[in-house]
């Protein structure tokens, strides 16, 4: 395990593959378990054996019956598609004007805004949410999509990429006479795409998995995002570990999809908002 | 160049871009955390402050944290939040494994041959399997027989690069979703986890029934002697670190007390008192770093003070464990058969007060170990010079020798960045855990410092309090981050 890159012989190149791989089966066998389960009966479901006796598929459509699976569903892409969508927007103004428009005081503004990173969410949580019962947006989508709609580490991500982009396409639109706002616009946001898909995925994910907020802030049953929808089959009606399984896996797919297809843009991201941190 | 009057101009533009976040900044941070300021020292509390009865509000100065303070209940929690924490170094030792491991797989184009030859084999061993053995074991050994064929058929034939996803597949879906999913894993009766231990366990009470002798005298004995020798090594070691200079008087004393520290539990596990074990601990480092520190050098300007820290630090991380194993069973040993009578059991892990932490600290490694730091990780290792690694060849040093003076000080800001966002996390961190698994439970064993301030904020609704206890959990993160900063820049400076 310790020893480096690219040294010793190329001799245990298969049994370093079977290592890996069953390193990685160990990583993933939760997730086997969860789905063999989710085609188990009740009564299986409660008894130490692996496998069912036999496949029941109805398990599935049973979940949609038993909870609405749909609209937690609906309700958790609706929350997170929008707060991803103003927060990529908020982030890319605010990273535009500390990235590449001189003005006083701008970089040392920027470290501040910054270090608010480093404020435990808790402390605000309880005004943040007396915030919320004054203006009456308790039991709202817009109570659970505004506070996340601007977001430092945005602004910081993006501020990152931007920087890389030369300095000299701006100067040539602003030559032709076009406003800030047009250089923004039609320059540098079509220029920082990777940057902004990049930002996209991870609001998205952060936003899907999210629990706290809603779990505090929704009181309708049909508002619930699917995070807090999940407990129903833990605690209200008992255990139904069967179905459970069945919707968790269901609530996971989107995921699996999400990082299959975007992979390459996610571990870039990774890498950009770390390495020069 | 520009003058004064343009400054203004460009000023307002520079603003306009941030307006929205300036706005979002006012409305959800700083305004928030003002109130909450305010909040700390008054005595809010939800039954009598509503919009039924609403008595005035009123300042109590610092009564909600002297309050906290003697409360034994909230040092519990507090020590629960940093018993959690202490998973923080298994997980990046964890990623920086499997990043090593990865990038090796990466770097090597394996024989093709050898691996279909060995995905052959596993495919025929799980086929007769299937044929030989009963009806439970048989399908899954089928389904893992099957699915460890397909990857490493896939992972050869990809050059390593399906073995990634499949390691960041848990940190990638850690949530409510998979919280759930080891809630039922960690179950009693029907979780997977203690149906994989029992026959294991099953073994072992057979292994001690057959050999009481061997369990009761020897095992004790042979670790024992492990230990001595361990301990010697440690000494030799550091003696021959002191003298080349490539260790300061800081990382002897680590080092010593990666040795005293399972003394101490020794100690304590066999009945003394606590402070008695720490005490003793710490004279045993004191004394075994002067004898060191007496010593003249031999040549050479005397090394920095933290000099070699940071590998004493990563060793100590291995070394401990492992030690407090051999130490567990020489102090437990002799009681073994006794135990074998009544047979083992597998733990009632998330029911129980004592396996309860360490269940989610497994929980939680299991998904850190794919996580992001694994893919930082992936990256500083392929930023490492490979001139390096040449010149160790060069050299003529030893794989060991390679990973503590190439690897893992080029690493050094990777996992130096990793351990402050662990720590700041860590800090903040065990609420979904503790609300989905265990409410807390049993007795409070899982509740950190967090959801004690949501179960005071929103189910008790003393929000004076709750406000002075998320106070208090600021300060130590912002302690705790400063103290980090402060030390790894100067570590990172020689």
């Amino acid at each position: 395990m310790k020893i480096p890159p690219d040294s010793a012989s190329t001799r245990s190149g298969p049994w370093l593959h079977l290592l890996v791989t069953v390193l990685s089966l160990l990583m993933i066998a939760p997730f086997v378990w969860m789905v063999v389960t989710s085609f188990k009966s009740l009564t299986e479901a409660a008894d130490p054996e692996w496998l069912p006796g036999k496949l029941r598929w109805g398990n599935y459509p049973e979940v949609f019956r038993v909870i609405p699976f749909l609209r937690f569903a609906l309700n958790s892409f609706v929350i997170a598609g929008w707060v991803t969508l103003l927060q990529v927007f908020t982030s890319a103004l605010a990273a535009y004007s500390f990235a590449r428009l001189e003005w006083p005081g701008r970089d040392r503004v920027f470290f501040c805004y910054l270090g608010t990173m480093m404020l435990p969410s808790l402390v605000m949580l309880i005004p943040t949410f007396q915030l919320m019962v004054h203006f009456g947006l308790v039991d709202s989508y817009l109570g659970l999509i505004l506070p996340a709609a601007f977001s430092p580490f945005g602004t910081f991500l993006l501020r990152q990429f931007m920087l890389g982009i030369p300095k000299a396409l701006d100067e040539a639109a602003e030559i032709d006479g076009a406003s800030k706002w047009r250089i923004f616009w039609d320059v540098i946001l079509p220029l920082s795409r990777p940057g902004l898909v990049t930002l996209a995925i991870f609001t998205f994910m952060g936003n899907y998995h999210s629990f706290f907020w809603p779990l505090v802030m929704m009181k309708t049953v049909a508002k619930f995002p699917l995070p807090v929808g999940l407990m129903f089959f833990d605690s209200e009606r008992g255990q139904a570990t069967h179905l459970l399984m069945a919707a968790v896996t269901m609530s996971v797919v989107p995921l699996v999809l999400i990082f299959i297809f975007l992979q390459r843009q996610l571990i870039r991201g990774v890498q950009l908002g770390a390495v020069k941190g | 160049m520009s003058g004064r009057r343009s400054s203004i101009p460009r000023l307002a533009t520079g603003l306009a871009f941030l307006l929205p976040n300036i706005v979002g900044f006012l409305a959800f941070t700083l305004v928030p955390l003002v109130i909450s300021f305010f909040i700390a020292f008054t005595d809010w509390n939800i039954l009598r402050h509503n919009l039924f009865r609403d008595d005035p509000l009123q300042f109590v100065g610092l009564r909600n944290f002297s309050w906290l303070f003697q409360q034994p209940d909230f040092w519990r929690y507090l020590g629960n939040t940093f018993f959690l924490m202490l998973g923080l170094p298994f997980a990046i030792a964890g990623s920086l494994g499997a990043a090593l491991l990865l990038i090796r797989v990466d770097r090597r184009k394996a024989r093709w041959r050898g691996a279909v030859a060995i995905a052959t084999a596993v495919m025929v061993a799980s086929g007769l399997l299937l044929f030989a053995g009963g009806m439970e074991a048989r399908g899954v050994m089928f389904i893992f027989g099957s699915l460890i064929a397909v990857t490493l058929v896939a992972g050869v034939l990809t050059g390593g690069v399906v073995y990634r996803p499949l390691f960041y597949l848990p940190h990638f879906t850690a949530g409510v979703a998979t919280y759930v999913l080891w809630k039922k894993l960690y179950d009693a009766q029907a979780g997977p986890i203690n149906s994989v231990l029992v026959p294991v366990l099953e073994c072992v009470t057979q292994a001690v029934r057959a050999m009481p002798g061997a369990f009761k005298w020897g095992l004790p004995v042979c670790c024992g002697l492990a230990v001595g020798v361990m301990a010697w090594w440690q000494f030799r070691r550091l003696r021959q670190h002191w003298e080349d200079g490539t260790a300061g008087p800081m990382a002897v004393l680590a080092g010593f007390a990666t040795v005293a520290v399972p003394c101490g539990f020794l100690l304590n596990w066999t009945g003394r008192s606590i402070w008695l074990s720490i005490g003793l601990a710490m004279v045993l480092v004191l004394a075994c770093s002067a004898t060191i520190l007496r010593r003249p050098r031999s040549w050479g300007p005397a090394a920095a003070k933290s000099a070699g820290l940071g590998a004493e630090v990563a060793l100590a991380l291995g070394l401990v464990p492992l030690l407090l194993l051999l130490v567990g069973s020489i102090v437990f040993g002799p009681e073994l058969p006794a135990a074998a009578a009544a047979g083992f059991e597998p733990p009632n892990w998330l029911g129980n007060y004592d396996w309860a932490k360490p269940a989610l600290m497994l929980m939680g490694l299991w998904a850190a170990i794919g996580s992001n730091n694994m893919i930082l990780y992936l990256a500083g290792l392929s930023n490492i010079p490979p001139e390096l690694y040449e010149a160790a060849d060069i050299d003529g040093a030893s794989p060991g020798q390679r990973f503590w003076h190439v690897t893992w000080p080029q690493l050094a800001p990777v996992t130096f960045f990793i351990f402050v966002m662990g720590v700041i996390y860590g800090l903040q961190g065990g609420f979904e855990m503790a609300r989905i698994m265990t409410l807390g439970g049993p007795a409070g064993s899982t509740t950190t410092l967090s959801y004690f301030i949501y179960t005071e904020g929103f189910e008790t609704g003393r929000l004076g309090y709750a406000s002075a206890a998320a106070w208090v959990m600021f300060a130590l993160v912002f302690a705790l981050s400063l103290l980090s900063f402060r030390f790894g820049n100067r570590r990172l400076g020689d």
